[in-house]
């Protein structure tokens, strides 16, 4: 959405940002320095594991959207209208194991944009954001939000 | 108060306070190459004239420490499994170079899992700099039941 002002982003609109392959090197650094239960840093204990091998992270199939959605230009960018920076998110759901190996399709789509009274340069968009398997399982979704400038400040969508 | 070990050890207003975790400005830079590389992240200049009017470190990487706390003091003393999911994350205020961050916990709700030996353990993470609350996260991880052991 980069390069859009708030008011030309239009609800429903849907845009798969890439693909992701986690690989056991990387689930292992990853979790080493945020989240080192056996399961994510230790292939041994986690075969012994209630999962039956090492998974990622949730933190870390998260942060694979975060990169994949700068790549495809939402957020900041040098030029162009302030994005990019948000007061939250609701409703991350770690719905299946991820394992080495697997190679995940992110996506984002429109589903809210309201005016803010307290930042009237600024509107907010919500989004509903998913991380899907080969096979179309729902890995991961959450719904996002973040701050886009307005091309006029205040007033209604 | 003992560290809870099994689902049953939690108890809803339950609150556990702990940490020490110095945010360098190299920490900020590494995680936001690798996932958040917008310029409010990198750069300090770009930064200044963005929402977060300075550098500051991504929200996911501030998520990412207050896990690598829980997961230092409560997660692997316990019979963790993971986690359900996240139902309201708010990224308060900026997280800078240099801020030690701690965590405040709290436990909401529990819930036994409807099939399996587990339990759900609803918490509010509330996360601090050395000057305010910078984050809050209530979040649902799974542990195991003593019953089942």
């Amino acid at each position: 959405m980069s390069g859009h002002y708030w008011e030309e982003i239009e609800i429903g609109s849907k845009q798969v940002l890439g693909q992701y392959t986690f690989t056991e090197e990387e689930i292992v650094r990853f979790a080493r320095a945020y989240d080192p239960q056996p399961f994510h840093i230790d292939p041994q204990a986690a075969s012994r594991s209630f999962y039956g091998g090492i998974i990622a992270s949730g933190w870390h199939t998260v942060a694979v959207w975060m990169r994949l959605a700068v790549a495809s230009h939402i957020g900041a960018a040098r030029d162009g209208p302030r994005a990019g920076v948000s007061p939250g998110f609701e409703d991350l759901r770690w719905l299946k194991p991820v394992r080495p190996g697997m190679t995940l399709t992110y996506s984002t789509q429109v589903t809210e944009k309201v005016a803010l009274k307290s930042r009237p340069q600024f509107g907010l968009v919500k989004s509903r954001n998913e991380a899907r398997a080969p096979d179309g399982t729902l890995m991961m979704s959450f719904i996002g939000k973040g701050f886009v400038e307005r091309r006029t400040t205040g007033g209604a969508a | 108060m003992d560290t809870p070990r099994y689902f049953e050890d939690f108890r809803v207003g339950q609150k556990f306070a702990f940490g020490a975790y110095e945010v360098t400005k190299e920490e900020i830079i590494a995680f936001a190459r690798e996932f958040d590389p917008q310029p409010h992240h990198l750069d300090e200049d770009a930064a200044k004239n963005s929402l977060l009017g300075g550098l500051a470190a991504s929200g996911w990487q501030v998520c990412a420490i207050a896990m690598r706390l829980a997961t230092d003091h409560i997660f692997n003393q316990a019979q963790a499994r993971g986690g359900a999911g996240v139902e309201d994350c708010r990224w308060l205020k900026p997280v800078r170079p240099g801020d030690m961050l701690r965590l405040e916990v709290e436990v909401l709700a529990t819930r036994p899992h409807p099939r399996r030996p587990l339990g759900f353990v609803t918490m509010r993470w509330d996360v601090f700099n050395q000057r305010e609350q910078v984050a809050s996260i209530v979040n649902t991880p799974i542990f195991a039941r003593r019953s089942a052991a």
